[in-house]
């Protein structure tokens, strides 16, 4: 039980990365990318072939993961200024769901250029750390799992700094808030939304590296994950980031949780649990209830 | 008549397919379009005209499947099995929408989605009852003892697509289909025009997961066997694909929205390495091309070249007053000391307020005062932390805005809330709503009954407009009306509740000079019929003129009631317009 609860909230803590990206794209132009899923996916590969590029090379393991992760992190975000030029902008808002179906669109495009990349067969994803195994009493947590924990500690503590206290992050919320009072005050909410978008995009890649030595990957692994990562934001809030986190945590453990009596209950208890979560709260967890005023 | 001509043409065109293609691939293509049209014409309904989303209709395709399938396996007869598929669906559709009633937006769709995960979760692992992955054979589908074949099989559902149409269709055109798109445009404007917004959200939902289990039953049947791997998320977002590729909210956009998500994987499948890229491809092209779906767009080419094409020509009634709302005996509304908060804030703080017979009361105040915040308690909007609402004798504090509109009592908003994609007509049939007696059945079949009412209630509403000044706008989209004559559309609506209080939310605001003249035209007529009316107003010299009595608020409280004389001079009220002594003392020096 114990140890379905750490790998759980390992497991959430990766939910929760993602989820922060539909957050951020969220609250900055009310869209979010439906194709989530598949941006990690290809976070995921590309990270597993820059990997074994450096280190073939024979780099330093900690400084090929982080070249790793500066490389996926740098196509992601290239790729997520191209989907908000590409797929979000043209649109205009016309029609209040059609950035579901556009981000959908080019995640479908993604995961066939994928599987022309890297073929139709699952890729084993070897650990870099290796499948070195720590007993805490009757825990046992790999050197992976840890990996994967800092990591989450870091990026979430980065990404809380960079809403809260930089200049950037407080543009972002201006925009977020009141566009049109954003840009008067000398803001491009368009730049912002792109901005938004690179980092959604660069969440999704890492997290990609991140889920990828747990699950294994593949060009179609990315769909059930992106869609468990928006349960986990609607689950603490669209709104609210430290939801998110907790959104994720509890999805990530409850998962483990029933993964112990079948694995058909793990699938659906997290969206059963996301149905729970709505009829009580409409909101989320901690999401704003928003008054309408007419 | 043109319609049934086109409608029999269609029905011929449908049976001799198998002549003119006699292959059996192709009358399977035919039934495959068909169903998946069937599905795709119901969650237009959902998604183009109540303004819902569901990214989980693969769960009601599935249930329809799984239950007629079942049934059938059983023994229990293949039209009375297919018949409890659409019933329990269109349950399961019910209760969806019961559960994602509170939620919006993304919340919506994640409601959706998760219902449609887990039907497929349960489709793949009860592998007992479903067969899962290894799938279902069921048995030959029969119709009063007489096995259908292909081509026949082929009719039946020709058979039910076309019955689909013509009930959808009719829909569509009814006041049924009107009230959806009210909805969809404006929740909280439907509800005061007496709309129980939360029954109509479901019943879009039932006939919606009705369709689609439809189409699942019929596809289950096509080939006497299905499995589990047909019912995934990626199915849901193919349906809405077809829907909004088509057009959504048009009636023609599902025939080819289905084209485009059934016959073109058929096309590209050949490219099977390459089908997700071309057919991502295709629809982000087409939704950035044509972000109203194909026949949106066509129809939009259409309106721009004959401008005047709708405008409907009534006889112009020589009723000059909304006299034919025959009333009444007048308002009776009491507030006792009503109080509402919104986290710890007194937006308003102990209100009393009598409004009686056809007054015209003012109520005025500065920014931030509370007049929106009463306005939304009268009208039902908000429910009063505090204090007592009662009207006509009846305790009236807890009523959501439909059940005030169903006592008597409605409103105009201050940022408008028509329909926009409603014409002006329609905007003012809709609020007859409470007053409409044919039910679904009427409306569905569009009986003899159904089009007598509408044409009642047509040339009502014409009269109306021709009350308010806008007879000749009649035909055209609310949203292309400038704001003073939206103003005026707002209170026909409203007018059209047959109300005994009537509300009206800063009616002059943005309006021009002319219109601000026609609206206190309006004002006293109405207050003429006997129908009193609650102002809420910044321009002076209108609150002034027009009110019997004014009733003044300042920081929540009311300050100060009497004739408009009596407060123009009053010093409270004159300090909270101007700021009192330390103001006066600045600007004097």
């Amino acid at each position: 039980m114990l140890q379905a609860i750490v790998s759980g909230l390992i497991l959430g803590s990766i939910y929760a990365i993602i989820a922060q990206g539909y957050y951020i794209t969220f609250v900055t132009n009310r869209t979010m990318n439906f194709g989530q899923g598949d941006f990690l996916m290809l976070g995921a590969l590309v990270g597993l072939t820059t990997l074994g590029t450096v280190t073939s090379a024979g780099m330093n393991l900690f400084v090929s993961v982080l070249v790793t992760m500066v490389v996926v992190a740098a196509a992601m975000a290239m790729l997520g200024w191209g989907l908000e030029r590409g797929a979000i902008r043209p649109l205009g808002h016309v029609l209040s769901v059609g950035w579901i179906l556009s981000t959908v669109a080019v995640s479908l495009m993604i995961r066939n250029i994928a599987m022309l990349i890297w073929g139709r067969n699952v890729i084993p994803f070897p650990s870099p750390f290796g499948d070195e195994v720590y007993r805490f009493g009757s825990v046992g947590i790999t050197k992976h799992e840890i990996f994967v924990a800092i990591c989450a500690i870091v990026i979430m503590a980065c990404l809380f700094f960079f809403l809260n206290r930089s200049l950037l992050g407080k543009a972002l919320a201006a925009v977020a808030f009141n566009p049109d009072a954003a840009s008067l005050m000398g803001i491009n909410p368009r730049r912002m939304a792109v901005l938004a978008f690179a980092l959604s995009s660069m969440l999704a890649g890492v997290g990609g590296i991140l889920v990828g030595p747990i699950t294994n990957t593949a060009f179609f692994m990315g769909a059930t994950l992106g869609l468990k990562a928006f349960a986990a934001a609607i689950i603490g809030g669209l709104t609210n980031p430290l939801g998110i986190l907790i959104g994720g945590l509890l999805l990530g453990v409850i998962e483990q949780v029933f993964s112990l009596y079948s694995s058909a209950y793990k699938d659906a208890s997290a969206f059963l649990l996301i149905l729970i979560v709505l009829i009580f709260m409409p909101q989320g967890l901690l999401g704003k209830k928003v008054k309408e005023k007419f | 008549m043109k319609k049934w001509l086109l409608y029999l043409l269609i029905a011929l065109a449908l049976y001799f397919f198998p002549w003119l293609f006699p292959s059996s691939y192709y009358v399977h293509m035919a039934q495959g379009f068909l169903y998946t049209y069937i599905v795709v014409a119901g969650l237009n309904l959902l998604v183009g005209l109540s303004g819902q989303l569901s990214l989980g209709h693969a769960g009601f395709y599935a249930i329809g499947a799984y239950v007629t399938g079942l049934c059938t396996v059983a023994g229990v007869p293949f039209l009375l099995s297919l018949l409890l598929g659409v019933l329990i669906c269109a349950g399961a559709g019910g209760l969806v929408a019961m559960l994602s009633l509170r939620a919006k937006g993304p919340y919506l769709a994640m409601v959706t989605i998760a219902f449609g995960l887990l039907v497929e979760i349960v489709a793949n692992r009860w592998v007992e009852v479903t067969g899962g992955p290894a799938g279902l054979y069921l048995p030959e589908a029969k119709l009063f003892g007489l096995g259908l074949g292909t081509v026949s099989y082929y009719w039946f559902i020709a058979v039910i697509a076309l019955v689909v149409t013509v009930l959808i269709d009719n829909l569509f055109t009814s006041r049924y289909g009107r009230t959806f798109r009210a909805m969809g445009n404006s929740e909280v404007a439907a509800a005061t025009a007496g709309v129980h917004v939360r029954n109509w959200k479901v019943l879009a939902f039932a006939i919606s997961a009705c369709t689609a289990g439809l189409g699942g039953a019929l596809f289950a049947f096509q080939n006497a066997y299905f499995n589990s791997d047909t019912f995934t998320f990626d199915k849901s977002i193919l349906f809405l694909v077809g829907v909004i590729v088509g057009g959504a909210g048009t009636r023609l956009g599902p025939l080819v929205g289905t084209i485009v998500i059934f016959l073109l994987p058929q096309w590209v499948q050949s490219l099977y390495n390459y089908h997700l890229l071309i057919f991502g491809g295709i629809l982000l092209l087409s939704l950035i091309a044509l972000p109203e779906g194909i026949v949106g767009g066509i129809q939009r080419i259409f309106k721009q070249r004959n401008q005047y094409s709708g405008t409907p020509s009534l006889p112009a009634p020589d009723s000059d007053g909304p006299s034919q709302m025959g009333s009444r005996d007048g308002a009776d509304l009491n507030v006792q000391a009503a109080v509402m908060e919104f986290d710890g804030f007194r937006a308003v703080d102990a209100i009393d307020l009598q409004i009686k017979g056809s007054e015209v009361r003012g109520l005025i105040g500065p920014n931030g005062s509370g007049k929106s915040t009463t306005v939304n308690m009268l009208s039902g909007v908000y429910v009063p932390t505090k204090g007592k609402l009662s009207w006509k004798g009846v305790d009236v504090t807890s009523f959501p805005p439909h059940r005030m509109a169903a006592a008597g009592i409605t409103r105009t908003f201050q940022n408008l809330q028509l329909f926009h994609e409603l014409t002006v007509l329609e905007n003012v049939m809709l609020g007859f709503h409470l007053h409409y007696r044919k039910g679904f059945a009427a409306n569905i079949l569009h009986t003899p009954g159904f089009l007598r009412e509408e044409s009642h209630f047509r040339a009502e509403a014409m009269r109306l407009l021709q009350f308010v000044g806008l007879a000749e706008k009649a035909g055209e989209q609310a949203a292309a009306l400038s704001y003073g004559q939206q103003r005026l559309v707002e209170i026909a609506r409203a007018l059209a509740t047959k109300p005994d209080l009537l509300i009206l939310d800063e009616p002059a605001a943005g309006a021009s000079l002319y219109e601000v003249d026609n609206i206190v035209r309006v004002i006293r007529k109405v207050k003429d019929s006997g129908i009193a009316i609650l102002l809420v107003e910044h321009h002076m010299e209108i609150v002034m003129n027009v009110c019997d009595t004014i009733t003044v608020l300042d920081f929540g409280k009311k300050i100060a009631e009497g004739d408009p004389a009596f407060i123009k001079n009053h010093p409270q009220v004159i300090e909270a317009y101007l700021g009192g002594e330390e103001v006066t003392k600045l600007v004097v020096g």
